[in-house]
């Protein structure tokens, strides 16, 4: 009997874990995007998936806009589509007003590292004073709410389904764009070097633009489901801490690295919670960060750095 | 005269100007506040500044200095000057074992590494309930701040980070940060020398954080998130990398806005944010650049001025 129920606990927790890890994926492959591009964490990730998933909750509700004009409420495909594109443009517009003049001024990342802290601090209390720092349940009904039971007690949610759907198709997606078009190509170049591909005829500032935009557009995706699954409020961004330690166990700046180290991070994760405790999940993901880095600091799937004499 | 000497006898004034100008109740909160900030500013400036080590989970060492004097003072009664240093002591201890391993890594690796360490250190503390009473914060710690002793501390370890920067290690860690391999191949240990300023620069923040303990009264793991590992090399960067004076000089300048901004706390966050931002984008290399406040005064114009007429018959001297 003891057996059956924790292999139960295993199970499911399993499921847990990858549709986490799924959502993860999704956050961490844009932030690896823009690392292997401009070679600097963005810290300003988070507050895209804040933005799309406020934009989602407000589309889904109907808005006000200061009695201007009222926005009636549509359904969850204009919502996700509103909010992907929304988000894409914050993320582009973030780049050309506060990365852009950094770049073109000086080389070193540091300045660009501290500009997107100033970002996502600027964008998560813009939400506080806007919207308050209430947490938000997105509309219940949205979503498929089914349980389906497996048998030993182990059941998955509709929801966790379509989350791992959703996450397969849009990396699917991203995967098909990146091998098969033109732009998908240039991005390749771009990763290699940035400046060798500007020399080859590459638009390198509209690529830029188009990474930060897919890399929005992806984090929205994330951040519905996240507020789903936590509601939604002004500090959720905080969450894409683990989605790029998880960018940083798979190797930063490589896209499978990126899936990889978020499953394994989601799995570990939930792992913890079902068998020690909810408390230690958090810990636990550091403390991975940190014997990765140790033990392989260019993650998985990572370039080897070396110093360049 | 030595520069070191001169920043020393500066030192000495400014900390006397402090403890003995007449002060509101209130003001003299706010420069118990400003020299706190600071002490923890020089910490991290040597680190990032003036080592080349950037890290992002300082306020991780904050935390285990205030959590030693206010676990010291309140639950075993010790006298509050041991606690404060004893808190400095334990983050360097701390420190030393994170900094064993991790050191080893480089540029932004080590950055990472230490936003999951600072985490961890926090996480710890917000899940120890029995030791560190948990997320809810430790209250009732007495409040052996005053102005005096804030001062106090901040003149004794500028004086000692001003000597610091001019001496041999500072010339090696200032070396080590321009090249690394050059460095080394000079004679000089470097992974000593960036052990070194990690210790001292937890040192530091570690007295700074249990000075802030006995500033607020209360302490809480979440006063010493991300967010403030953040604010503390912002402060730096807006100072100018480095640049020590640059240093002292930002986290005065952000202490004070933030303060100014107090009335208006909704927005106070939102005006930090877009602050970090325009500085960055108008003038990243801070507001001194790499130099030191005292490298403002035109010396050379003052020495001409000030300089008696030469003789007429008076010639340059011939060198052989």
């Amino acid at each position: 009997m003891e057996n059956s129920v924790q292999f139960s606990t295993l199970f499911q927790q399993i499921i847990n874990g990858l549709s986490l890890g799924s959502v993860y994926a999704l956050i961490a492959v844009g932030y690896s995007l823009v690392y292997s591009i401009l070679s600097f964490s963005n810290f300003a990730h988070g507050g895209f998936l804040v933005v799309g998933g406020y934009i989602c909750y407000g589309l889904l509700s109907g808005v006000d806009v200061y009695g201007f004009f009222e926005i009636p409420s549509s359904g969850i495909w204009l919502a996700s589509l509103g909010a992907l594109g929304g988000a894409g443009i914050v993320a582009v517009l973030t780049e050309r007003l506060a990365y852009k003049p950094i770049r073109e001024r000086t080389s070193m990342t540091l300045y660009l590292l501290i500009a997107s802290m100033g970002v996502s601090i600027v964008i998560e209390n813009i939400f506080v004073i806007l919207v308050g720092g209430r947490f938000r349940a997105l509309p219940q009904d949205i979503f498929p709410s089914a349980l389906f039971n497996l048998g030993w007690n182990v059941t998955v949610s509709s929801s966790d389904i379509l989350s791992l759907v959703v996450a397969v198709f849009f990396l699917g997606g991203l995967q098909f764009f990146l091998s098969r078009t033109r732009w998908g190509l240039a991005i390749r170049a771009a990763a290699c070097d940035l400046h060798t591909a500007g020399l080859m005829g590459v638009n390198v500032s509209l690529l830029i633009s188009i990474v930060f935009f897919v890399a929005g557009l992806l984090a929205t995706v994330g951040g519905i489901f996240l507020s789903v699954r936590y509601t939604l409020y002004p500090q959720l961004g905080g969450i894409t801490t683990k989605a790029f330690v998880a960018a940083v166990i798979g190797g930063l700046g490589s896209l499978p690295g990126a899936v990889v180290g978020s499953l394994i991070l989601g799995l570990a994760e939930m792992l913890t919670a079902g068998f020690i405790s909810s408390q230690m999940r958090d810990l636990v993901v550091f403390s991975m960060l940190v014997i990765m880095l140790l033990v392989k600091p260019a993650g998985f799937f990572g370039r080897q750095i070396s110093d360049k004499i | 005269m030595k520069k070191s000497l001169w920043a020393s006898s500066a030192f000495v004034v400014l900390g006397l100007i402090l403890i003995f100008m007449p002060l509101s109740g209130y003001e003299e909160g706010i420069v118990a506040l400003l020299c706190i900030n600071c002490i923890a500013a020089m910490g991290v400036s040597l680190l990032t500044g003036f080592t080349g080590i950037f890290s992002l989970g300082h306020a991780a060492y904050m935390a285990l200095g205030a959590y030693t004097a206010a676990i010291m003072t309140v639950r075993y009664g010790v006298h509050w000057f041991p606690a404060i240093v004893a808190g400095g002591i334990i983050a360097v201890l701390i420190a030393w074992l994170i900094g064993m391993p991790t050191l080893r890594l480089t540029g932004d690796y080590y950055a990472i590494a230490s936003i999951g360490l600072g985490e961890a250190i926090r996480l710890v503390l917000e899940n120890w309930q029995s030791f560190t009473r948990g997320a809810r914060g430790f209250p009732g710690i007495d409040s052996y701040t005053s102005r005096t002793v804030a001062v106090g501390f901040f003149t004794v370890l500028g004086i000692g980070m001003f000597n610091l920067i001019y001496s041999r290690l500072g010339r090696e860690l200032k070396a080590s940060r321009d090249d690394r391999v050059a460095a080394s191949l000079m004679g000089f240990h470097t992974p000593s020398s960036r052990m070194k300023a990690l210790l001292i620069s937890a040192f530091y923040c570690g007295i700074s954080g249990a000075l802030l303990g006995g500033y607020m009264n209360f302490i809480q793991p979440s006063m010493f998130d991300m967010m403030k590992s953040t604010e503390l090399t912002a402060v730096v960067v807006f100072g100018g990398l480095g640049s020590m004076s640059g240093t002292l000089l930002g986290s005065a300048i952000v202490t004070s806005v933030m303060e100014y901004f107090r009335d208006i706390s909704q927005y106070r966050m939102l005006i930090y944010g877009c602050l970090l931002v325009v500085i960055m984008v108008l003038r990243p290399e801070g507001l001194l650049g790499s130099r030191e406040i005292w490298s403002f005064i035109p010396i050379q114009t003052l020495r001409s001025v000030f300089r008696p007429m030469p003789r007429p018959d008076a010639r340059p001297k011939e060198r052989g």
